[in-house]
């Protein structure tokens, strides 16, 4: 594979985190940010992101919120 | 009632047995399958509505939908899958109706090209540094912050953890829309947690990384001035 540009190595970033992608493919993107900082920078910083995302499990579901949605369901499931 | 609601087990029993039980009339298996879910449905209705007024009503709606068509879920097809499209149908009508009276343009990005700015390497460990409870705010509000389209995308891969065809399906486009739509999310969020999560700079490694990344001679010649 030719030497990719900083353009097309972002556009295959998702093949990277994601683990797709032919293995010429995922060398070639190893290849590249082997050398060139700034790609190495985001890549990282994306799994890093994505990591953290799955880490602090967001929007957790507020306790009145589901009070109201079991008082509600079991309204609806006692009307059949 | 409550009380009831809380003591359902249903530790180790699948989502299929579960569902067999409620159609066969046990009620208590279908509070089963809300607790089991009602994070996943709140979060996917959070993704698509974009407020938590709007969420609880789609989660609400999407669980009373579920009940009453469950005889029409397929067993071929994951029961995850069947739900979370229910609850993104729910939240999308929601926000439709929410858009009559708020003006938003649900397209807005959709365009965009994402170029990353911020090439600093983050801190080792911002949940120690900052509190879990903090990095999830700003988690939180940088998904938020996401076009609405990128956000539904990316609470259904990297939060939820469906393939990319299943959420695909779930949202009604085709993958390689799915996919293109991921990474402007991926990147967008990304680009927003740096602000916080990136070292700061110091002038030294500034001009280093300028060195390396134009690789002239003059930046060459800066670094070597500054390391003496």
């Amino acid at each position: 594979m030719a030497t990719m540009d900083c353009k097309s190595v972002l556009e295959n970033l998702s093949c990277y985190i994601d683990g797709d992608g032919s293995a010429e493919l995922r060398k070639a993107l190893e290849e590249h940010i082997a050398r060139c900082r700034r790609c190495r920078v985001v890549f990282d910083t994306t799994g890093k992101a994505l990591k953290i995302v799955l880490d602090v499990e967001p929007f957790e579901v507020p306790l009145s919120v589901s009070a109201r949605l079991y008082t509600r369901l079991q309204e609806v499931l006692a009307g059949g | 009632m409550k009380e009831d609601f809380q003591s359902v087990p249903a530790v180790g029993e699948d989502d299929l047995a579960l569902v067999t039980r409620v159609l066969a009339g046990d009620r208590g298996a279908f509070e089963s399958l809300v607790r089991r879910h009602e994070r996943r449905v709140f979060r996917v209705t959070m993704a698509v509505a974009g407020n938590r007024e709007d969420a609880e009503e789609a989660t609400q709606d999407a669980f009373i939908k579920v009940f009453r068509h469950l005889d029409q879920f397929r067993k071929e097809s994951r029961f995850t899958t069947w739900l979370t499209s229910i609850a993104v149908n729910e939240a999308l009508q929601v926000r439709r109706k929410r858009k009559d009276s708020v003006s938003f343009n649900e397209t807005r990005g959709l365009d965009e090209q994402i170029v990353p700015h911020r090439f600093e390497p983050w801190r080792e460990d911002p949940e120690k540094l900052f509190g879990k409870q903090e990095v999830r705010r700003l988690v939180e509000s940088a998904i938020q912050a996401l076009p609405p389209i990128y956000r539904e995308t990316f609470v259904l891969r990297d939060v939820e953890e469906m393939s990319a065809e299943e959420a695909a399906e779930v949202l009604g486009i085709g993958v390689p829309a799915l996919k293109s739509r991921l990474l402007r999310a991926r990147l967008m969020l990304r680009e927003s947690l740096a602000a916080s999560f990136q070292q700061p700079p110091t002038l030294k490694t500034r001009i280093a990384h300028a060195a390396t990344d134009m690789g002239t001679a003059v930046a060459m010649r800066l670094m070597r001035a500054v390391g003496k």
